[in-house]
């Protein structure tokens, strides 16, 4: 008679001890890497329970020196949809050509058999392409960046007609944890975000062709309101160096019917905020005496300044319109920089301090993964 | 200050009383309205947005057997304003006549850290944290019951077992490496 | 026939919807029973356009019969585009006592003077309202009519409304409504909204600002008789109170659909214990709009619920009081009216 709801289990008092396997070749999982496995007996995937309380502080080096300019025309001021997806299993570099074609042949075929619905046009020809962004990473351990893109044309369109591009998405690994990266067996490679833009049903026909070929697990990948809070300070960071042009937020209150607040600052206005936040946050420290091993040169962010932020702003809200804006959820942030959605949609609109941006979503990915 | 105080009328008879408090006061009206299905006890749910309660309820308000805060994840005023109200408890309500109710445990948007704060506060108080799913209406009753259960110890109408010992079962423990820090 | 005529038949009939189409043409009434009858409504717009084209041939319509149902068809749905409040300042003394036909007349006569090529079309709605269609030309063209301006005006009132108006053709409307209603000045009431009812009902304050009676909100006893006796609101008080405050500010029952509110702000900032902003004694400037489907019963809802503090800030009861959704604010006080 006892409904048991798996959705209503209680986590109770048996606590799963970490698996710590001493063996090598045993491939160790993402949290019990890091000490701890997952105790909330549901879902394990959703238990970041790492609280990473310092991040360094973006560097002005230019992206472009490592990154051709035509392959980072891609990547920017497109609308990317997040994902993450966990290590691929016996993924070459070397063998893009092929996955091309296979991916390719893969489309055909699954259009020919009709499970492709709700696409444009009747019959029209695909060629895929597969390229390695060069120089897309941060540390030695990251894998590289690899660019995935879907040109087509309508099959009666004459031969000088050019294919244009209906699908684009990339993996990047950009600065991932290095003992994770370390721990994997050889045949895997781990390239845990996953960009997406273009026809749904692309999508989801690519995603089937990588979990049939690696052996991997795609998942949605959201942006949860602490690390849009991250962005926001490491983006307004940025803007001694880069006019971020403003800075907006955008809410969402729950009220029937639901209420948007766009609360957009001056991009001067925010840095002088932000820079006092440090200040007085790095005045405490000294007094206090502790936690001086962190290199407080200005070089890294710790959540601390982070809090203090989006509290300041919220207040100055709040002593205008008597409204606590923690009563909603944070949906959106965005500067000259980019823009990032709670939904995980993200857009970057300028190439500086995009490796940074990637970085917190690389983490995102990996923590996100089950395993 | 007006502590709410576990003991200090008589109880009634057959009769189990329990009070809500919750700062958004949605899913407090849904799960009252299951809690009062009920039959083999009388169940009296009293609802409130945030403790202290007004005195003028003082005479009218019959012993409370227990207390349950629902927190939503989602909105951080919730546990702001719960963790205000727990100041006006007396101490005798933390042997097992206190409970948290989490609602929106899996939702994306919310930061992993605000869980682990509730866990830990539960923890402290020595006292159950459930998890309550508030979308579908199987959820909200699958949830009322879980209160039944510990609502009809706290009011000891279960022979043998008093909320103390339930509480010693039912406690939120939280493991000693929660803390452990991230990459650097 | 011309070209014009026809693309404006197309344009039009392409905007309306077909459910309204029926009725639309009918009240035009140019229709003879048989075209009428002909027209079969069920079919794909194009067919219905290629019908009424051909009607046009027949019945030789020009470009002021379409103008016409143009107008019935915007009066009748006047809930579309973006509509702007203005007010008229300071009225003369025979201000008052302007009525229709002087208005029309003087109207046409100030208009014509200051541009020489516009089409006006002046018709009264039966809530009082005086609706203007304007089409624009210059000196090398005739008048546009794909572009019009609409204007509505309530005589009586020093209001009056806009939709799609440049910012050329503004000041040469102005002064032709202003010297055609008796008065001496325009001025921006900052209120616009998508739906004309909507602004129209909060500039004149033509919704249920007052509570009507002196008895229980008939709201709150509603919840109370309804759900079980064994259940109790602790407090039930202050929720009322809450309740009381968020009606008066947003008013009771249904409210005008405002979509947005828009505060431009710049103030000092306003945080907590943080000495080096508040020793800096700088404005922040910031820019914070309010979006909703229905952005006054949002604030309602924010205010009985508790999510807005009550008593409402008089930045957000400013709203309906004054009847404006665009502020400036800074720190001496409310910024340019």
């Amino acid at each position: 008679m006892e409904r048991r709801n798996s959705m209503a289990r209680t986590p109770l008092s048996s606590v799963v001890a970490p698996r710590r396997s001493r063996s090598k070749s045993y491939r160790r999982s993402y949290h019990s890497c890091l000490g701890a496995a997952s105790y909330l007996s549901l879902t394990s995937g959703l238990t970041a329970r790492r609280l990473t309380t310092s991040r360094r502080a973006p560097k002005s080096h230019s992206i472009t020196e490592k990154v051709s300019p035509e392959q980072l025309a891609l990547l920017v001021k497109k609308e990317w949809q997040l994902s993450y997806v966990t290590p691929l299993h016996q993924f070459r570099h070397k063998q893009l050509k092929s996955y091309s074609r296979q991916l390719q042949a893969f489309i055909v075929a699954e259009r020919q058999q009709g499970l492709a619905v709700g696409m444009e046009g009747a019959d029209s020809s695909f060629r895929v392409s597969f390229s390695v962004l060069q120089g897309m990473v941060e540390t030695d351990d990251d894998a590289e960046s690899v660019f995935v893109q879907i040109h087509s044309k309508p099959v009666f369109a004459g031969q000088e007609k050019p294919m244009r591009s209906v699908w684009s998405g990339w993996l990047a690994c950009i600065s991932g944890s290095p003992d994770y990266l370390r721990s994997l067996p050889e045949d895997f490679v781990c390239l845990p975000l996953f960009c997406s833009s273009g026809a749904e049903w692309l999508t989801s026909l690519v995603k089937s062709w990588f979990q049939r070929m690696f052996d991997c697990c795609f998942g949605p990948l959201e942006i949860n309101t602490t690390n849009l809070e991250w962005l926001v300070a490491l983006w307004t960071n940025c803007h001694s160096e880069f006019n971020i042009q403003h800075l907006k937020l955008m809410w969402t209150l729950p009220v029937v019917p639901p209420l948007e607040v766009t609360y957009t600052l001056h991009p001067q206005d925010a840095w002088e905020l932000w820079r006092s936040i440090r200040e007085d946050v790095q005045d405490e420290e000294k007094t206090e005496g502790g936690r001086d091993t962190m290199a407080k040169d200005g070089g890294s962010i710790c959540i601390e300044e982070v809090m203090r932020f989006m509290q300041a702003l919220k207040c100055h809200f709040y002593r205008h319109f008597r409204v606590d804006l923690s009563t909603g959820r944070l949906d959106q942030v965005s500067t000259a920089l980019g823009s990032a959605k709670h939904n995980g949609k993200i857009k970057i609109s300028n190439s500086s301090y995009m490796i940074t941006t990637l970085m917190l979503l690389t983490e995102c990915a990996l923590l996100k993964m089950p395993i | 200050m007006s502590l709410l105080k576990p003991f200090s009328k008589l109880p009634g008879l057959n009769a189990a009383n329990i009070l809500l408090v919750e700062n958004e006061e949605q899913l407090q009206q849904r799960l009252a309205d299951a809690l009062v299905e009920e039959t083999a006890v009388t169940v009296n749910v009293r609802l409130a947005k945030t403790l202290p309660l007004p005195l003028k309820n003082e005479k009218s308000r019959p012993r409370i057997d227990l207390v349950v805060f629902i927190i939503n994840l989602t909105s951080e005023l919730s546990l702001q304003s719960a963790e205000a109200s727990l100041k006006y408890l007396d101490p005798g309500y933390f042997l097992g006549k206190v409970c948290l109710l989490v609602t929106n445990a899996r939702n994306a948007s919310v930061p992993p850290a605000r869980l682990d704060t509730v866990r830990k506060l539960a923890a402290s108080l020595h006292c159950p944290l459930l998890c309550a799913e508030d979308q579908t209406p199987d959820g909200v009753t699958n949830a009322a019951e879980r209160l039944l259960t510990i609502l009809k110890v706290a009011a000891g109408l279960v022979p043998m077992t008093t909320a103390l010992y339930l509480s010693n079962l039912t406690r939120c423990t939280v493991p000693s490496d929660i803390d452990q820090q991230g990459f650097d | 026939m011309d070209d014009s005529t026809k693309r404006l038949l197309q344009q039009l009939v392409r905007r309306i919807p077909t459910q309204m189409l029926k009725t639309t043409l009918e009240k035009w009434g140019r229709l003879t029973t048989e075209q009428q009858k002909s027209l079969d409504f069920t079919q794909p717009k194009w067919v219905l356009t290629e019908n009424l084209l051909a009607f046009c041939e027949e019945n030789g319509w020009t470009t002021k019969h379409i103008t016409e149902l143009e107008m019935i068809y915007v009066t009748d749905s006047p809930n579309q585009g973006m509509w702007y409040a203005f007010q008229l300042l300071d009225p003369e003394d025979d201000a008052p006592s302007v009525e229709l036909t002087q208005f029309k007349e003087q109207f046409k006569i100030h208009l014509t003077e200051l541009i020489r090529h516009v089409s006006i079309k002046i018709k009264k709605h039966t809530d009082e309202a005086v609706w203007i269609r304007i089409a624009w030309g210059d000196s090398f063209s005739r008048p546009n009519h794909l572009k019009p301006t609409y204007v509505v005006h309530h005589l009586q009132t020093p209001y009056v409304f806009m939709s799609s108006v440049t910012r050329k053709q503004k000041p040469l409307l102005s002064q032709a409504l202003v010297l055609a209603t008796r008065y001496t000045a325009i001025k921006d009431a900052h209120l616009s909204g998508r739906k004309l009812t909507a602004i129209r009902d909060v500039v004149m304050k033509q919704y249920q600002q007052v509570f009507p009676t002196k008895y229980p909100s008939p709201l709150l006893e509603q919840n109370q008789t309804a759900s079980n006796p064994l259940i109790k609101r602790e407090q039930a008080e202050s929720s009322e109170n809450r309740h009381q405050m968020a009606c008066e500010a947003f008013g009771y029952g249904m409210v005008p659909q405002l979509q947005t509110a828009v505060y431009k702000l710049e103030t000092k900032f306003r945080g907590i214990t943080n000495k080096t902003m508040t020793e800096r004694g700088e404005p922040i400037r910031c820019v914070v709009k309010f979006t909703s489907t229905n952005l006054l019963e949002s604030f309602r809802n924010c205010a009985s619920s508790g999510i807005a503090s009550t008593p409402v800030t008089p930045l957000l009861s400013s709203i309906t009081q004054k009847g404006r959704n665009f502020f400036v604010i800074t720190d001496n006080g409310r910024g340019p009216s």
